[in-house]
């Protein structure tokens, strides 16, 4: 089995408000229409400008950085969801990036049909995820509830089950966001535990997180993200102290001011 | 990505589209008693209103089967490009967490209706068993290209519609509109042509099948110049490939054929060109 990796070349990422690049003729006549009816202002933003990432086998990268400025397009873009603007994303290995909280469960199919549905939506099979319901479900403490419609559940068992599933799979890279987490305080503790074993399990890792701790504990590289550049690479106390004193080992005072909020 | 990656990429997620066909499936009909049986149920249904409306009411006979031939393979096709059009917009919430093929959406709600298709042309199969003496023709096997026509034809345009419903969200509006226009302009509820058909009608059945099956086509609505511009809607070779076997008990005529096979093709490959050069953008649009 050849090694799972994570490289990312000069990757750009630009957003234009509602409308794709103009790349084509046919393309350009559909923007014309799209400008006319949004009075025609495009506002763009620079959200990664040049990054230049390699991960391999064991890395568990961590990634620092204020709102915006570009934490979480970078997981977008290695998960493929956004595909760059300019640069080359590239990756080998099962790869399941745990983005945002909540589920897309299908209200009307009950938790076990959820179960497989959502494994096989993260690439798993039919069996390995069957073999896993049970487990799964115990887990969640939904077990009186495998075949209820999902529709019936509450707020916190739709959230446990999600989270359950999320992270029941085997992934060779796992990119997760801080936000993606929990809130039921009485089971909060059981599933940081579970979290951490997952990512054990993962071959690759990058967290984005503004737990500073998180990041020390878990991940042994780190990056600085400002302005969708990377200010700051190296050991994560390092990176996670410069980050805390506002300083960047790169471009020093730029970054200062807005990270002294 | 070259379109030879994108398809194999395709093939790649096929258990995603297994799955979601499974799923749309299972929760059309969750919750009936009849469940599958209802996809049986609805054109018997369906025929036994048109024959009251029609040999009742409006004292015609034989045309409610010539109806149900074609309602049969539009509805497929008007409940595919209208599940396509929406089926990006609504998969927003899973396209913004992971990665995937963009076709997934719209080849699932396509082959969720083919199965659909399959379970409706059998139950109309069996009331033509039930309710006219009736024995199986090889014209019947016309039906499988017929089939694959329809879908290729389907899947392309709904593609098209998908992409660019992203793009304008008033779309899904007008696709119901003009969805229903194209549905009178295709002789679904009239046939376009006359007499001459009886000619070409394959081996001679017995007589009392023939009065059945009497053509409608001396009271098609449509006056004789005009029929050449309504053949030239794709639609029409689409279904007259299914109304071909089913009513008239022959084969699609070489022209009907042609049609349809050469539209599908170009449809298809031209909608997937067309969605593939913007399925990697299309999610800044969401």
């Amino acid at each position: 089995m050849p090694g799972s990796f994570v490289t990312l070349e000069q990757v750009r990422l630009r957003f234009r408000h509602h409308t794709a690049r103009t790349r084509s003729l046919k393309e350009s006549v559909l923007n014309l229409l799209l400008q006319r009816r949004y009075g025609g202002g495009i506002s763009e933003i620079l959200a990664l400008d040049g990054i230049d990432l390699h991960l391999a086998e064991g890395d568990r990268l961590g990634v620092v950085g204020d709102n915006g400025a570009g934490k979480s397009s970078l997981l977008r873009v290695i998960a493929r969801i956004y595909p760059p603007t300019s640069g080359r994303v590239a990756s080998r290995g099962l790869l399941v990036p745990l983005l945002e909280i909540g589920a897309w469960f299908n209200m009307e199919l009950s938790g076990v049909e959820n179960i497989l549905l959502t494994g096989a939506v993260m690439g798993f099979s039919r069996r390995e995820m069957l073999s896993r319901v049970d487990a799964v479900l115990d887990f969640a403490e939904l077990g009186a509830f495998r075949d209820t419609p999902v529709k019936y559940y509450s707020t916190g068992m739709t959230q446990r089950l999600a989270f359950t599933v999320a992270t029941a799979v085997e992934p060779q890279i796992l990119l997760l966001d801080e936000v993606f987490s929990v809130g039921d305080i009485r089971w909060i503790e059981r599933a940081r535990e579970r979290m951490r074993a997952l990512i054990d399990r993962s071959r690759i890792l990058v967290l984005v997180s503004h737990q500073l701790h998180q990041i020390e504990q878990y991940c042994t590289r780190a990056v600085w993200l400002h302005a969708g550049r990377i200010v700051g690479a190296g050991a994560p106390g390092e990176i996670v102290e410069a980050y805390r004193k506002g300083l960047s080992p790169v471009s020093g005072a730029e970054p200062a001011s807005v990270a002294a909020i | 990505m070259s379109y030879w990656v994108r398809l194999g990429e395709l093939w790649a997620f096929r258990e995603v589209v297994k799955n979601f066909v499974a799923r749309d499936l299972k929760v059309r009909y969750r919750r009936s008693s009849l469940g599958f049986l209802w996809s049986l149920l609805n054109p018997m249904l369906q025929l036994a209103v048109l024959s009251t409306v029609f040999s009742v009411l409006l004292r015609i006979e034989g045309l409610a089967l010539y109806i149900l031939a074609g309602l049969v393979p539009w509805s497929f096709f008007a409940t595919s490009i209208e599940g396509c059009s929406t089926s990006l917009v609504n998969a927003e919430s899973v396209l913004r967490r992971q990665y995937f093929p963009k076709l997934v959406f719209p080849l699932s709600l396509v082959l969720q209706n083919l199965i659909t298709l399959g379970l409706s042309l059998a139950a109309l199969l069996l009331l033509l068993g039930w309710f006219i003496d009736f024995r199986p023709t090889w014209a019947m096997l016309a039906i499988i290209p017929a089939c694959i026509c329809v879908s290729a034809f389907a899947l392309g345009l709904g593609a098209v519609l998908a992409l660019v419903t992203v793009y304008f969200r008033d779309m899904r509006h007008l696709i119901g509109v003009c969805v229903s226009a194209w549905f009178y302009l295709t002789p679904v509820l009239y046939p376009l042509e006359t007499r001459a058909l009886r000619a070409e009608r394959s081996a001679p059945h017995h007589v009392a099948a023939d009065v059945a099956r009497e053509p409608p086509g001396r009271m098609s609505p449509v006056p004789e110049q005009l029929r050449w511009y309504f053949k030239l809607n794709p639609m029409y070779s689409m279904v007259a490939m299914f109304q071909r076997p089913i009513y008239y008990e022959m084969w699609p005529t070489r022209a009907e054929t042609c049609a349809a096979v050469a539209t599908s093709g170009v449809v298809l490959a031209a909608g997937l060109f067309v969605f593939w050069r913007h399925e990697d953008t299309l999610i800044f649009a969401l």
